[in-house]
């Protein structure tokens, strides 16, 4: 569903991404790394954002150079900086989004309502979103991304910020549609859930892939993994630290 | 004593930034049309009466944003978390009293008003009552976000109504706005209640209220910020989302200058969004809310002189005039529509 051949990204001297080429069947796929391994870079190539200088990207059989516009009715997308407006309210931002990917009126209340609902969201439905928390901005944006049914599901951190219960709904919706035969390609940090509900895992680093799980028989624990092939954890402890008696 | 100059110096800090935010104003077409009025009355040999009413207005408008409690820019939560004590915050009060830009500034204008008790007393009464409105309106919004009037914007309908309900709430989140709504009503009382009005004054007066609303034009995507990555996911063509903003746009100039004269200030709106198209797209300058915008000065200056030009030839040959702005309005969309999904 998502093809990604030879991409390479670079900002004057940094290469953000080098050569990276993989394929993502239906499902949910996540792509893990640290901070600057070239994550959100990969996603908003893959989402149009941003153009590649060499490779070449398609999207459900379709170009993403010549046929954007196809590509963004398919799909659903929570950017890493949410693509949220300050001036309109959770209710507005979603009766916005509706009639632009083609519902009409009723659909879009019948569908929000229900998106509503399920992420926790109904209480504050007349909020602006400069008075949301970022929890509440980053269920406005999942809400967004899955309104209109997308074929293709892009989510930057979709379980940040979220409460567990929600976190909880969420997964089970991502599980529920990857059933119905969307594909979820989802960048995160929660290794716990990724590990949980991600039927292929990509690791990169440098802006390389380093690690698919697709080549790999062990049955390590991802953590572990992560460890071992991205950083070692910084141990040396804070000699300023120490809590005083009162 | 250590802990309050902290937060003193922190909020000094904050309140000079936010100040600075308020020089937009020098990159306005509507602070441009003052200065040139006042250049054009000294070099005639004139007192610069005729800009008074226009700088006047430029200074009251700015009273509203410089009236916020200097205090409301610490975090609620993180003001009573810090360990203070209730003397301190006390202090903290007071002294934060004398951060307020509009405390400096009523200061020596009561001095020189101490001979004059009528006059000081307007000035303290127009002071305190914009003091009263903002922190009043702030204390309200916070507690009750409900009683935000921007909520009862309606939307408009059809595809794009959500989205023209955003660009309509964000231009009237800029002073400029408010500017245009006051010469816009000043005008139509002049209309309406004058015994016999000067026909060709609604000429002038229904551009100037399209002046005032040309920098915007200029910077249709500042107050957008994080949001501008979402039009760029909308399956959307270029033109569209243009187009989205240009409605807005053009709905409110339309209510302003339907009462004095609709056809020049329509063609000064249409030639400012023509002009400034190139830095709305390519610059993209970021905009704050409740402060005037800031363009380019350079595409300022072009859409006053275009805009005043179209504007005299709308009124003195006919609405063909206007119908041809129309058109290269429609051909500048176009392009910019290919340069959105090109480019951008």
């Amino acid at each position: 569903m998502i093809h990604c051949r030879n991409v390479t990204k670079k900002f004057r001297d940094f290469t953000a991404l080098d050569d990276v080429s993989f394929e993502v069947p239906a499902g949910i796929s996540a792509l893990i790394g640290p901070n600057g391994a070239g994550k959100s870079t990969l996603l908003k190539i893959l989402t149009g954002l941003i153009s590649p200088d060499t490779g070449e990207v398609r999207i459900g059989g379709l170009d993403i150079s010549s046929q954007s516009i196809e590509i963004r009715r398919i799909i659903g997308v929570v950017p890493e900086d949410l693509g949220l407006f300050d001036s309109l309210t959770i209710r507005e931002h979603l009766e916005m989004t509706g009639p632009i990917y083609g519902l009409t009126k009723p659909q879009t209340r019948e569908r929000m309502n229900d998106l509503l609902l399920m992420l926790g969201l109904d209480h504050a439905r007349d909020t602006f979103l400069n008075q949301c928390s970022y929890g509440m901005r980053k269920k406005t944006a999942l809400a967004m991304a899955i309104l209109h049914a997308p074929r293709v599901l892009f989510l930057d951190e979709p379980f940040e910020g979220l409460d567990p219960v929600v976190s909880k709904t969420v997964q089970n919706l991502l599980l529920d549609a990857a059933k119905q035969g969307a594909t979820i390609f989802l960048v995160s940090h929660t290794l716990s859930i990724v590990e949980q509900i991600a039927k292929e895992i990509m690791l990169i680093r440098g802006g390389r892939i380093v690690w698919t799980s697709s080549q790999d028989d062990g049955r390590r624990p991802l953590e572990d993994l992560y460890f071992e092939l991205v950083e070692s954890q910084h141990l040396e402890p804070l000699r300023w630290l120490h809590l005083r008696q009162s | 004593m250590v802990a309050l100059a902290a937060v003193l110096k922190a909020l000094t800090q904050a309140v000079k930034r936010d100040l600075a935010t308020l020089r937009s104003i020098g990159l306005n077409n509507f602070f441009f049309f003052g200065v040139l009025l006042v250049y054009s009355s000294l070099a005639g040999g004139r007192r610069p009466l005729a800009a008074i009413p226009f700088l006047v207005l430029i200074g009251l408008v700015m009273l509203l944003p410089m009236s916020s409690d200097p205090l409301g820019k610490i975090p609620a939560s993180r003001f009573s978390l810090w360990p203070l004590t209730g003397r301190q915050r006390l202090l903290l009060r007071i002294a934060s009293l004398g951060l307020n830009p509009v405390f400096w500034l009523a200061l020596p204008l009561l001095a020189l008003l101490v001979r004059e008790p009528v006059s000081a007393f307007l000035l303290l009464a127009t002071i305190a009552g914009s003091q009263c409105i903002s922190s009043v309106s702030a204390r309200s919004l916070r507690l009750s976000p409900r009683m935000n009037p921007l909520l009862y914007l309606p939307s408009l309908p059809g595809r794009f109504g959500g989205m023209v309900r955003h660009n309509l709430r964000q231009i009237v989140s800029v002073l400029d706005f408010y500017v245009a709504l006051v010469l816009s009503v000043g005008a139509s009382a002049y209309r309406w209640l004058s015994p016999q009005p000067e026909p060709r004054a609604f000429l002038a007066l229904s551009m100037v209220v399209a002046l005032s609303l040309s920098t915007y034009t200029q910077c249709f995507f500042g107050l957008d910020s994080g949001g501008f990555s979402r039009y760029r996911l909308m399956p959307l063509r270029g033109w569209q989302i243009l187009l989205t903003k240009d409605t807005a746009y053009f709905l409110v100039l339309l209510v302003l200058v339907l009462p004095i004269g609709p056809g020049p200030g329509l063609t000064f709106g249409l030639v400012s969004v023509v002009l400034g198209r190139y830095p709305a797209l390519a610059v993209r300058t970021r905009q704050y809310r409740w402060r005037f915008t800031s363009g380019d000065g350079r595409f300022g200056i072009s859409q006053m002189i275009a805009g005043a030009a179209l504007g005299v030839a709308e009124y003195e040959f006919g609405a063909w005039v206007l119908a041809a702005v129309v058109c290269v309005y429609v051909a500048a969309l176009y392009i910019a529509g290919r340069y959105w999904d090109e480019a951008i």
